[in-house]
């Protein structure tokens, strides 16, 4: 009786075991279980979300209305700025057009930067200190794929981790670890500084709440208040994402290159929009 | 009440904790402050039904969460809620609690579970805090959370569970 006990319970430790570890990774489909159940409970959880957002929503801008003259004053400079800045963009463009159909360019290399940008709705948030999720209302059946970057209007929050039919879960920046035996690097570099700064960014510490950069080449050396955003060298990854600011920057461990610590830009808190950036398939360009 | 409605009060319960629960944290809080609503449950069913319903809806909810929120790892929340439900409910199953005791026992059933996942999710490298570090930030916070569940459910759970036990031996005398 008693060693039945102990073999039933050794059985189901081997068993759980083997499924944790077969579950870490990256998975290219789910099973149909698993998608069931996350397309059942995104359906439910997606009814308690919007209105609790809504209502805090609600609270926080009474809180804020004092604020708002100031926002507005700040806003109709920036749209100012804005306004002065399209009329050059939009020559700039123009040109580009004209130059890259003189220098009789792929449609495949034209259509290479046209990101997509899908907005998702926020489902659910968990909050699990060791397992991040949040949960957007876009799936495969919308055309989101693995590895998609998910942004804000602020900066980049994370990485689509898991795709069902309905919903996706984004892992955000606050999980990667170079540690961890599953983790994604993002490949980075400093706004304005784009040729000669590459770096990977590939860490995010918990207890100061900094994202870290590492493998900087030595050909620049960071400081305080540059802008860290992707660079676009690997094309699956859209270029030019605000990914955060410069805090500090040492030099890195052998002494060749640098490292940094970055204040990420969003807010990964109480979020209820999120941008889904859909590059364009490159495949599907070339025919 | 039957089983099948505790399951849907509990199906609430876990649904609100990713979304009405969450918009109810201050941002400061979001990462200090992690329900364990579905465990609750769990443990009293421990207490004043089985230690099998305890190891049914642990691993059943566990599982859910891990589904649900799936980003690393399959599992572990099911193991852990099985494993703590079982074991409370093989501790304390015969014993008919009092609030204080039952109070102790989730809480101390709860700190178990949290230090379970934490070890599960270090062994396979998935997490590099400090175990102390991680008490002080979350499990502590988290635990007196669940101590306020607790108190909050204690009537209405121990009601439910003696009631949906106590009305399957009537069927049988039948």
């Amino acid at each position: 009786m008693r060693n039945r006990r102990i073999i039933v319970l050794m059985i189901v430790v081997v068993l759980f075991v083997a499924v944790m570890g077969f579950s870490i990774g990256e998975r290219k489909k789910l099973t149909w279980p698993e998608n069931f159940i996350m397309d059942a409970s995104g359906a439910v959880q997606q009814w308690f979300y919007k209105p609790a957002g809504y209502i805090a929503g609600f609270f926080e801008d009474l809180a804020n209305l004092r604020g708002i003259y100031e926002e507005n004053e700040e806003l109709r400079k920036t749209a100012a700025a804005y306004a002065r800045d399209k009329s050059k963009f939009n020559l700039m463009e123009e040109k580009i057009e004209q130059l890259q159909k003189a220098l009789d360019f792929t449609k495949r290399q034209e259509k290479m930067n046209d990101y997509e940008y899908m907005i998702a709705h926020v489902i659910a948030v968990s909050n699990d200190p060791y397992n991040q999720t949040i949960r957007i209302d876009l799936g495969s059946k919308d055309g989101i794929k693995l590895n998609m970057v998910v942004v804000t209007t602020e900066g980049l929050v994370g990485l689509v981790n898991r795709v069902d039919p309905l919903y996706s879960n984004v892992m955000p920046l606050t999980e990667l670890d170079e540690k961890s035996p599953d983790t994604k690097l993002i490949a980075a570099t400093v706004l304005g500084h784009e040729k000669d700064a590459f770096g990977i960014i590939d860490g995010y510490n918990p207890e100061t709440g900094m994202l870290s950069m590492s493998r900087i080449s030595e050909s620049y050396r960071p400081v305080k208040g540059d802008t860290i955003i992707t660079s676009g060298l690997v094309n699956v990854f859209p270029q030019g994402m605000v990914i955060g600011t410069v805090e500090s920057a040492q030099v890195g461990d052998f002494g060749l290159t640098y490292t940094a610590t970055i204040k990420p830009a969003a807010d990964f808190e109480h979020l209820t929009e999120v941008l889904v950036v859909k590059v364009p398939d490159i495949e599907e360009l070339a025919q | 009440m039957s089983m099948t409605r505790i399951v849907i009060v509990m199906l609430l319960f876990f649904y609100a904790e990713g979304t009405i629960f969450y918009w109810l944290l201050p941002d400061a809080w979001t990462s200090r402050l992690v329900p364990h609503f579905a465990l609750a449950f769990a443990l009293y069913a421990a207490l004043y039904k089985n230690r099998y319903a305890a190891l049914f809806l642990g691993f059943g909810f566990g599982l859910l969460q891990d589904i649900v929120f799936y980003n690393n790892i399959l599992g572990v929340h099911a193991f852990a809620g099985a494993a703590v439900g079982y074991l409370t409910g093989l501790l304390m199953e015969r014993r008919r609690s009092t609030l204080l005791m039952a109070l102790v026992v989730v809480g101390f059933a709860t700190y178990v579970y949290d230090t379970i996942v934490f070890f599960i999710y270090q062994v396979f490298r998935l997490n590099h805090m400090a175990y102390d570090w991680a008490l002080i930030n979350h499990i502590l916070p988290s635990l007196f959370l669940q101590f306020g569940f607790a108190l909050l459910m204690y009537i209405p759970a121990r009601r439910w569970f003696e009631w949906s036990g106590a009305k399957k031996s009537e069927d049988e005398e039948e």
